[in-house]
């Protein structure tokens, strides 16, 4: 029998079974009594669950508070029961206190701070360790050819396509600019160096941070919520020789091949362009590039591809031996491997291209 | 050589500097069955942890076979390659078939050539009930099998020490005694030391030399002997009511 309120005025009787579905009518009967003394008979009550008990107990604990009494009568022992696990809520834990003052802001900032801080010479110990595995253990071959297919082979038609994209877009753009002053001519050389010095390689750099960076991040979180580098280390493997360097030597030797296809994808992209928006001969377009790029172009490419290596299979593999805890922190240690990867080439790219500036042949300021 | 494999000396340890093993002493002889009990959150799978050298103690020492396991970090990987553990998990690598898992260790610390290993793997792998699934990837086998294949990796390098962590956990009544029988069988046929972390109730009475509890309240070591003496003669109230578990004790 559904639970069912009768209130007289002076009492209210409840009968029946009482579950949070009833949870608005025992509100609004014990609620708005007009009496200050208001009996609640519970004889006829066969149960209610934990929420109506509740909810009757702050009732009447803010009634009290406001002089008006509340006397219960009738309890059998399971509602009894139920009552008096809240005699004691007084005695439970308060709720932690949310700050907002200003000083805990500052705090706040200075925590946040002090992380970012803790993340980079984590990363540098952990980059160190690294290349002391890479220099001083033994070469895994099965598995570095295993992370090259993964990372570079699987990798090659999104670079390409993507690339050969850019080059569609910047030779339009380019030509479309240029042709306003008769100088159409020249895209192709501005295209070749656009791609050579920085779209190609970042672009690659960018694509292999979201595709093998994460996948280096949530393969060795899920390994270390499994246990499983806990195994291995407490069998006496080095962890960084078996787990990071055949990432770093796949990437390696992947990255440059990747970098230096990304330039020839991103170059047939302005010749498609040049050819199809703005008439220009094939010919044509291959005679410029070959007049405005030399070798150095692009070995700069394959030059940035082993500092971008470094960069996303260290960041990977280090926010994945970071996991703690279960598999939402395997989520949280993926974002950051991308994040904090793409920031880290974008922000050497820009180191780079202040030294480029001074070491390539021919270029003067 | 000492009787006593492993020494923990005046241990305390525990997670972000919250205290969780307050100056903990106790030590393993060699050939023992020895189990560490206690309810959910006293500190039995730190303790192995701290044994393992996977964390470092706040203060006091480890000693394995007469070392201190943290005084260099030669001496941690020496110690670790002459025991062996089966982790909760089984923590199986997931990119291999069972009999590679088992023969991990083979390949990174012995010369021998892969048939070799796969012979020794495969020994192992027959020990625990589990040659016929050699083949299998680790990771599409049940549980029970996950924890005898890992029991297998963890003694192919035939160790000195075996720690367990919980391995009765997530398995059905008839796996788990399979499992206790065949660890058993591991200590009795090899002589290996073994040091187990369990809560359950079975495995304790059926495997045990000897019986070590924790408390989180004292933070340490409450009660030690056999586990028939414990159960039986104990006055402590916390181990009768572990031992006795019965509702409404």
């Amino acid at each position: 029998m559904n639970g069912r309120i009768v209130d007289d005025g002076n009492t209210v009787s409840l009968s029946g079974r009482f579950t949070v579905r009833d949870l608005k009518r025992v509100t609004r009967a014990l609620g708005t009594g007009a009496t200050q003394s208001t009996i609640v008979d519970f004889s006829n009550c066969q149960s209610m669950d934990t929420s109506i008990a509740v909810r009757i107990w702050s009732i009447i604990e803010a009634a009290e508070a406001s002089g008006r009494v509340f006397k219960l009568t009738g309890m059998n022992s399971d509602t009894q029961q139920i009552f008096d696990r809240f005699k004691v809520i007084d005695d439970w834990p308060a709720p932690p206190v949310e700050d907002h003052t200003l000083l805990y802001n500052f705090e706040d900032i200075g925590d946040k701070v002090l992380a970012t801080w803790r993340t980079v010479y984590g990363l540098a110990v952990f980059a160190g360790k690294a290349f002391k595995a890479l220099f001083s253990g033994k070469f895994r071959g099965s598995i570095t050819a295993y992370y090259m297919e993964q990372s570079g082979v699987m990798a090659i038609p999104i670079i390409i396509t993507l690339n050969w994209l850019m080059g569609v877009v910047l030779g339009y753009q380019a030509g479309y600019q240029m042709s306003q002053f008769g100088g159409e001519l020249f895209m192709p050389a501005l295209l070749a160096y656009s791609i050579c010095w920085d779209i190609a390689p970042m672009m690659t750099a960018v694509l292999v941070a979201g595709r093998s960076g994460s996948a280096f991040a949530a393969e060795i979180g899920t390994m270390k919520v499994r246990q499983e580098i806990d195994a291995l280390e407490v069998m006496g493997f080095n962890i960084y020789g078996f787990i990071v360097t055949p990432k770093m030597i796949a990437l390696f030797a992947v990255m440059p091949l990747l970098i230096t296809a990304a330039n020839f994808a991103g170059m047939a992209g302005g010749l498609a362009a040049g050819g199809m928006f703005l008439k220009m001969p094939a010919v044509v377009y291959i005679a410029e590039v070959k007049k405005a790029i030399i070798p150095f172009d692009l070995y700069w490419g394959v030059i940035k591809g082993f500092f971008y290596s470094t960069i996303i299979s260290i960041t990977g593999s280090y926010m994945g031996m970071r996991v703690r805890g279960g598999p939402a922190s395997v989520g949280r240690a993926t974002t950051s491997a991308v994040v904090v990867s793409i920031f880290l080439v974008i922000l050497v790219d820009a180191l780079l291209s202040l030294l480029f500036i001074h070491i390539r042949p021919g270029l003067t300021l | 050589m000492s009787d006593k494999i492993i020494q923990v000396e005046s241990l305390t340890g525990g997670y972000d500097g919250k205290v969780v093993l307050k100056d903990v002493t106790m030590e393993a002889v060699r050939g023992e069955v020895l189990v560490i009990v206690g309810r959910s959150g006293c500190g039995k799978s730190t303790t192995i942890n701290y044994m393992l050298g996977l964390q470092k103690p706040y203060s006091g020492k480890i000693y394995f076979d007469g070392a201190d396991i943290w005084s260099s970090p030669e001496a941690l990987i020496s110690a670790r390659r002459r025991w062996g553990v089966l982790f909760q998990s089984g923590a199986l690598l997931g990119n291999y078939t069972v009999v590679e898992n088992v023969m991990l260790p083979l390949k990174e610390f012995t010369s021998l050539t892969r048939a070799e290993m796969r012979d020794v793997a495969m020994s192992k792998l027959e020990l625990v009930g589990m040659a016929h699934a050699a083949s299998e990837n680790s990771l599409e086998i049940s549980g029970g099998m996950q924890k005898r294949a890992g029991l297998a990796r963890a003694m192919v390098l035939d160790p000195e020490i075996l720690f367990f962590d919980e391995p009765s956990a997530g398995l059905d009544p008839v796996t788990s005694a399979e499992l206790d029988n065949t660890i058993l069988s591991v200590n009795r046929s090899l002589g290996t030391t073994l040091i187990i972390v369990t809560h359950e109730l079975y495995s304790i009475f059926a495997i045990s030399d000897r019986v070590i509890m924790l408390d989180s309240e004292a933070q340490g070591i409450i009660a030690s002997g056999t586990a028939r003496d414990l159960a039986d003669h104990s006055e402590d109230p916390r181990v009768r009511s572990f031992f006795g578990r019965k509702i409404g004790e």
